[in-house]
């Protein structure tokens, strides 16, 4: 069945008119003359289009068009309004009641017919048939529809023009996949109109097959440099253009994908003025030519017009009052949706300060008033064809652009070092990588089958997580990578991290899908250690509470007991060796308790929190001293303490270094008279101070000196120097805690030097 | 010395008592002593119950108290006697073997009087002993309800 078209005008020339080109083209048409018909007709069946006047015998065209408007049924079918009413404010009253076009009248056929198959084309793509489309061009009509007849019967579609401009017309509103042209016609000759199409960006991969009565090579070589793809003498048999038709069209390009407007299809043209006269003139010239125009009688009517109804150029007088060309140039040409529309700046006298003052304004063009308007319409045609051979570059450039950042997408998608998906925001997936595929175990054929979904891939308890990043989406147009799970197609969990993206002015949403199994694996067994750790450190707290508690009780009890034993027995029973051995006993008990008390204070020093500060050395060292007074009493020594930094580090921790260092250097220099003992900071050591103490006591063998910070470790017999061997040891721990170290230097009977370094309070 | 009180020892180690008890006897503080040996029986003597269920005299003028005992611990004792109103008023000493810091927090924290670290040394620990057998049961004026009945052991 054809499309229809619903025709309302009160002329019943313009009704026949049209009906007979747009039947031409392909339509039906129900023709009406005032409004009361037109809204039968409409309840009667659905249309395609309205073709609708203004001024109509019952009412006014625009109340019929709101009608259409605000009924759901009607309001979708495309409006070209039809009216003498050629001004700016009626156009822009009907383009604001809702009209898709409006052509004034007197209308150019063509530019009708093109406006509506762009109108209606728009609405359905499937119009036109499944078969290829050709174009016949013949004044003759017995010869036109012969041809038809075996074109149809071959299966293509067939459309038909009289004239070489009708043929330009409709080739340019239908894009036909070859052109069959008679090269005698009444008007442009059959040569004219392949030049015509093979000087059209978009249309010159069209084939033309160029039909003559005339024998000769002439005729043929003229053809072949018009353009023509072949050449077929009309006395030949059908069979044979058909066959040529077919081999033309199997090397052709196949048309499609997104096209610029043909340069051959309708134009409009936005003309301004102050001189009524001249604009009528102008208008009467170029709509012989077959372009739509638009007359303003001011720049500000330009303007207005301009925001409602697209034009494809503007021919301005640069003198006139109110708004001047200059300044409307300016404001067009400061729009960008408008910048690239070609303007030709019209002016009274051929002057030169006019024309400067044009082209500075923006102008792409500039004409004298009278010049001849053959000049003018040529002019007018080179900015056309100028803007064509523009935006067609612009096309090819955005095309390749596109096709590139696609290659590049498809490129990063298939890399396959990240799962990768494509879907909207609604949940849907419409496209993934095999690393995504593989990680949840679907085939492409599952994820084709549309079936799965983004949103609803997670369990129930992670939905919460796709809601809120769904939610950034919508506010931010990205989602901040977070922890998911997906469920595999075999119903086990994927732990996965994921960052969604919205692609720019769309609801394309691609997301970055990381398998986090490992992580997690990882993340559990860490876990795990954590937990064993701490179990073992209170292990390790309650069994140091037991040493601490049950292997003292015993040691007390054997020196209660000798003690006991002493007094129950009177001392002349016990024999002086006995005595001896009761004290060794008492002594060993002792030493054990001591033991056990200093094993007790190091594995403490691994368990306690160390709580940082800045520390004053120089009050730290002067109470250590002052702690060691019992030790110093009676004994002559030399303290030389140097003024000491403020360092960082955990005060009653660092403390416990001082007072084992300085014990130590109080106890190893008791031989000598007088001791010297010197405290002081040996300057840095990557960041951090290097702080020493050192005695001129008994020192050590340097080959022993690895053994100096060992637990339970002494370089001394214990009759020599008392102790247990675990203050170096405690000292080390500390400062390793610290992020220290510690180390000692030391000649044996000249004295030693224990340094240990600390992170300084402020940098230098 | 009519003014010597009642003192409640409780320690799981019967040579820990027995040394108490000769550093007492060796400074002649002849107050009584009840002994017992672990932290349940402790409070049994206090609230009367069980073996003491038929005791008519008063409450000890001073708990001894070491901490780590099978049953109920000393810091159990320690707990309820000042959780209860009218046992809160004995004064309680902890006498333990170490000082370890938890201990000393948590005991002052529920209420203890004294903390005593039963030094290693035996004279030391007569010492101490002697001392706390001075302050707490001939200085310290008892709180009223303990009952001053010297020279007469029993329950």
């Amino acid at each position: 069945m054809r499309p229809r078209v619903l025709i309302a005008d009160d002329s019943l020339t313009v009704r026949m008119d049209i009906s007979e080109a747009l039947q031409s083209a392909g339509f039906d048409t129900v023709l009406c003359a005032d409004l009361r018909s037109a809204r039968e007709a409409l309840a009667r069946e659905g249309y395609v289009l309205v073709v609708l006047d203004i001024l109509l015998p019952d009412g006014d065209g625009l109340d019929f068009l709101k009608e259409l408007r605000s009924s759901p049924a009607t309001a979708q079918i495309p409006v070209l309004l039809l009216s003498t009413e050629a001004e700016v404010k009626n156009r822009v009253r009907g383009m604001g009641a809702g009209a898709d076009e409006y052509i004034g009248k007197p209308y150019d056929l063509g530019q009708v017919v093109a406006r509506a198959r762009a109108l209606t084309r728009a609405n359905s793509n499937d119009a036109v048939g499944p078969g290829r489309r050709v174009l016949v061009i013949d004044d003759s009509v017995t010869f036109r529809k012969e041809l038809k007849r075996s074109l149809e019967a071959a299966g293509y579609n067939v459309w038909e023009a009289t004239t070489g401009e009708e043929g330009l017309a409709l080739a340019a509103a239908d894009r036909p996949d070859a052109v069959v042209v008679d090269g005698i016609l009444p008007g442009i000759d059959g040569r004219t109109v392949v030049r015509r199409l093979k000087s059209d960006a978009t249309l010159r991969s069209t084939p033309c097959l160029l039909l003559t009565a005339a024998e000769g090579t002439d005729d043929e070589l003229r053809a072949f440099e018009a353009g023509a793809d072949a050449y077929v003498r009309k006395s030949e048999d059908l069979g044979v253009i058909l066959v040529r038709l077919a081999a033309l069209l199997r090397g052709a390009i196949v048309a499609g994908g997104e096209t610029n407007p043909s340069l051959l299809g309708p134009k409009r043209l936005l003309t301004v003025d102050d001189s009524i006269t001249y604009l009528q003139e102008l208008g009467s010239q170029l709509r012989q030519e077959g372009y739509d125009v638009v007359l303003a009688k001011s720049g500000e009517e330009a303007l207005e017009l301009l925001e409602v109804q697209p034009v494809d150029c503007i021919l301005l007088d640069l003198i006139m009052p109110g708004l001047s060309g200059q300044e409307t140039c300016r404001r067009i040409k400061q729009r960008v949706e408008w910048r690239n529309i070609p303007l030709v700046m019209l002016t009274a006298r051929d002057d030169r300060d006019g024309m400067i003052e044009g082209i500075n304004a923006g102008a792409d063009d500039y004409i004298a008033k009278s010049a001849d308007f053959d000049v003018l319409k040529a002019r007018l045609r080179a900015q056309l064809r100028r803007k064509h051979f523009e935006d067609e570059n612009r096309r090819i450039r955005e095309q390749l652009v596109r096709r590139e950042t696609e290659a590049r997408f498809q490129r990063l998608t298939h890399s396959n070092i990240i799962g990768v998906i494509l879907g909207d925001i609604g949940g849907r997936l419409t496209d993934a990588n095999d690393t995504f595929l593989t990680m949840l175990g679907y085939s492409r054929a599952e994820l084709e089958s549309g079936k799965l979904r983004w949103d609803e891939q997670a369990p129930s308890e992670w939905r919460e997580q796709t809601k809120t990043a769904v939610e950034q989406l919508r506010s931010v147009g990205s989602a901040i990578p977070y922890e998911n799970e997906y469920f595999r197609k075999d119903g086990s969990r994927l732990a996965t991290m994921v960052g969604l993206v919205l692609m720019e002015d769309s609801d394309t949403v691609v997301g970055f899908v990381l398998d986090r199994t490992e992580h997690r694996l990882a993340e559990e067994k860490l876990k795990r250690y954590a937990v064993a750790l701490e179990e073992s450190n209170r292990e390790l707290e309650s069994f140091s509470y037991s040493v601490s508690h049950d292997l003292r009780a015993p040691l007390r009890h054997v020196q209660g007991y000798i003690e006991l034993l002493t007094r129950e027995t009177a001392a002349s029973q016990l024999s002086d060796k006995a005595q001896r051995y009761l004290q060794t006993i008492t002594d060993a008990s002792i030493e054990m308790g001591q033991l056990i008390d200093d094993l007790l204070a190091f594995s403490r020093m691994n368990q306690i929190t160390l709580h940082e500060s800045h520390v004053g050395l120089d009050g730290l060292v002067q109470a250590t001293v002052r702690d060691l007074e019992t030790a110093t009493q009676g004994r002559n020594i030399d303290w030389n303490i140097a003024p000491l930094p403020e360092v960082i580090g955990d005060p009653s921790a660092l403390k416990q270094v001082l007072v084992n260092l300085i014990g130590n250097a109080v106890k190893y220099s008791r031989p000598r008279d007088p001791a010297q003992i010197e405290i002081g900071c040996a300057g840095e050591e990557d960041g951090r101070l290097i702080l020493f103490v050192r005695d001129n006591g008994v020192g050590f063998d340097m080959q022993y000196a690895h053994k100096l910070f060992g637990v339970f470790q002494r370089l001394h017999r214990a009759d020599e120097f008392e102790g247990t061997g675990i203050g170096l040891a405690i000292v080390q721990r500390v400062i390793a805690r610290h992020h220290g170290r510690v180390w000692a230097e030391g000649t044996l009977d000249r004295g030693a030097t224990f340094y240990f370094t600390l992170r300084p309070a402020t940098t230098f | 010395m009519d003014s010597l009180k009642r003192i409640l020892l409780v320690d799981d180690s019967s040579r820990d008592t027995e040394l108490v008890l000769e550093a007492f006897a060796a400074n002649h503080l002849a107050n009584e002593v009840l002994s017992v040996s672990d932290g349940a029986e402790a409070l049994d003597y206090l609230y009367r119950r069980g073996p003491f269920a038929g005791r008519t005299n008063g409450q000890p003028a001073l708990v001894l108290l070491d901490l780590k005992m099978p049953k109920v611990d000393g810091m159990e004792v320690l707990r309820q006697i000042k959780g209860d109103p009218e046992l809160k008023v004995i004064p309680v000493v902890i006498m333990t073997s170490s000082r370890e810091e938890q201990d000393l927090v948590n005991s002052y924290q529920l209420g203890v009087n004294a903390y005593v670290v039963k030094p290693m040394k035996f004279t030391e620990f007569v010492e101490a002993a002697t001392w706390l057998g001075a302050f707490w049961a001939v200085l310290n004026e008892a709180p009223p309800g303990s009952v001053v009945r010297p020279m007469s052991r029993g329950t």
